[in-house]
């Protein structure tokens, strides 16, 4: 596929060793907005939308911030955030920095965790954007909605 | 019909090829720039070649301003007042600056390309920012998660500093990451040892330096640093010296403490320290010894999430229990606060410090966050 300037500098920032050290799209080797189409499609089925996602997984960090690094419970969940110093810049070129903030949800009923940064809230919330195949921080939407409980938001305007 | 075919391909490679020429003679001679002039401070002028950032200018000619992004445009560090050559205001800086910032013509240094003369202001002291040769002379781990390694300057040989005041590690290609960074810390070593600049390192997961220098660096690399920078820094005042600061955060701490060795302070200092569970507290010796050797110095660490078998008989909770339960029997009117750690961290510490009485002039930390 062939990609305008603009995209390609894009495209460097997800790239390994720019932004984060193994970059954002793992062994992916979808572009962007194929990988973007396809897990937006997988909410969809599910009866979601990215916004339901990025609220859920806000609220966890809201909660954990509380905690100050210790797990706080939430019934059942927990969660505990890590709050390192510094900014993260998203890879979309939308020039947003990122706090360096890490949340780790744990689904006690499931016995599962799951581990997620305030990047991946901001990119799924305003990009659709859930990592590529293989990258460390790949979030699966399905089993996100799973794992999280993320129901659909009430009221949402048609 | 194949004889038409080579022709019209060779006819287009001859003409893409000559566009390309005609593009590299058009850039050498339209976006060549020349040398172009920087007056700073009315007081200092450089002669750069034109084409390049303010920011990569100025490290040219020796002068750093602080910048912990790699001129990206997103840490927003190099802020600088260009009275005069920067052109209009980009859209990429202006998220980063505040109405009254662009008043003044402060811009990001890392955006401006000198395209010509240009005239700038900076801050006199960020003239003592200097670029140190350096080698790692010793690395040990503080924690599983937090490294202290301990750097002897090659050229410079000696670095002045305030304690409290933080450097740039530099850190180079490894693996899939092909350029280097540079990333803020905080000096860790008195300001007498001006010889070696000590830091303390938490891995930051999928961190590009950190990582480097918990997985790569090893005792003998050579490292480049650039500092000292910041203003965090001890305050004449007459009130007790409350600081808090939890993992990698202690390394400014330590330096102050250090610097009050040699002058004791005629105040009382408490210093509150933060953690999950033993295995996050380190450094408690040293505290020991601070608190043997500073009168009126007290080291309170606290755990917040005490493991049965951490053997733990001290204060427990999160940092802001302690602090605020401390803060409710001492007079706040002039005491003065210290903060360093995550920015949650100095968040709330910041607000019990304020419900307590202690004045927000009062506060000081780093705004690494």
């Amino acid at each position: 596929m062939k990609l305008t300037p603009q995209e390609k500098t894009m495209l460097d920032l997800f790239k390994p060793g720019t932004v984060s050290k193994d970059g954002f799209l793992g062994q992916d080797s979808r572009h962007v907005h194929d990988i973007v189409e396809a897990d937006l499609r997988s909410l969809v089925r599910l009866g979601l939308d990215q916004n339901d996602v990025a609220d859920r997984l806000s609220h966890f960090i809201e909660a954990g911030k509380k905690g100050l690094e210790t797990t706080v419970d939430l019934g059942d969940f927990t969660v505990q955030v890590q709050w390192q110093r510094g900014l993260i810049l998203c890879p979309f070129g939308d020039k947003r920095r990122l706090p360096k903030l890490m949340a780790t949800v744990c689904n006690k009923k499931l016995d599962q965790c799951i581990r997620y940064s305030q990047l991946n809230v901001h990119m799924i919330r305003e990009h659709g954007f859930f990592e590529g195949e293989g990258s460390p921080f790949r979030l699966n939407p399905a089993a996100l909605v799973h794992l999280l409980d993320i129901q659909p938001t009430l009221n949402k305007e048609e | 019909m194949t004889v038409l075919i080579l022709k019209t391909v060779f006819l287009i490679t001859a003409i893409n090829g000559a566009l390309a020429v005609l593009l590299v003679i058009a850039e050498r001679f339209f976006a060549n720039y020349g040398e172009c002039r920087i007056r700073i401070n009315d007081q200092k002028e450089l002669t750069v070649n034109g084409g390049i950032s303010l920011l990569s200018a100025l490290s040219s000619q020796k002068i750093f301003l602080p910048s912990a992004c790699g001129g990206r445009g997103t840490c927003a560090y190099c802020k600088c007042q260009v009275q005069e050559g920067a052109g209009p205001l980009l859209p990429t800086e202006e998220p980063l600056l505040s109405p009254e910032e662009i008043n003044k013509q402060v811009r990001l240094a890392c955006q401006v390309k000198v395209k010509q003369d240009l005239s700038i202001r900076i801050p006199e002291e960020l003239f003592a920012i200097q670029q140190f040769e350096t080698v790692v002379e010793q690395m040990a781990d503080l924690t599983y998660d937090i490294k202290r390694v301990r750097l002897k300057l090659i050229d410079p040989n000696a670095i002045q500093f305030k304690a409290g005041q933080y450097v740039q590690l530099v850190s180079q290609p490894y693996g899939k990451v092909r350029e280097s960074v540079q990333r803020a810390y905080s000096i860790a070593s008195p300001t007498y040892e001006n010889g070696i600049v000590e830091l303390m390192i938490r891995l930051v997961p999928e961190g590009i330096c950190t990582t480097w220098v918990h997985e790569v660096l090893q005792e003998g690399d050579h490292v480049q640093i650039i500092g000292p920078m910041g203003d965090f820094e001890m305050h004449e005042g007459e009130g007790e010296i409350i600081m808090v600061a939890g993992g990698s955060g202690m390394a400014p701490m330590v330096s102050l403490l250090s610097d009050m060795l040699k002058d004791p302070p005629k105040r009382k200092a408490t210093y509150f320290f933060g953690a999950v569970t033993k295995r996050d507290i380190f450094f408690l010796d040293e505290m020991a010894e601070f608190e043997k050797r500073i009168p009126n110095f007290n080291f309170v660490p606290a755990l917040s999430d005490p493991q049965p078998d951490d053997d733990w008989d001290g204060e427990t909770g999160l940092i802001t229990v302690p602090l605020g339960n401390y803060l409710s029997t001492i007079k706040t009117e002039n005491a003065q606060g210290y903060l360093c750690g995550s920015p949650g961290m100095i968040h709330a510490c910041v607000n019990v410090m304020k419900e307590n009485g202690i004045s927000g002039e009062n506060i000081f930390f780093d705004p690494f966050g």
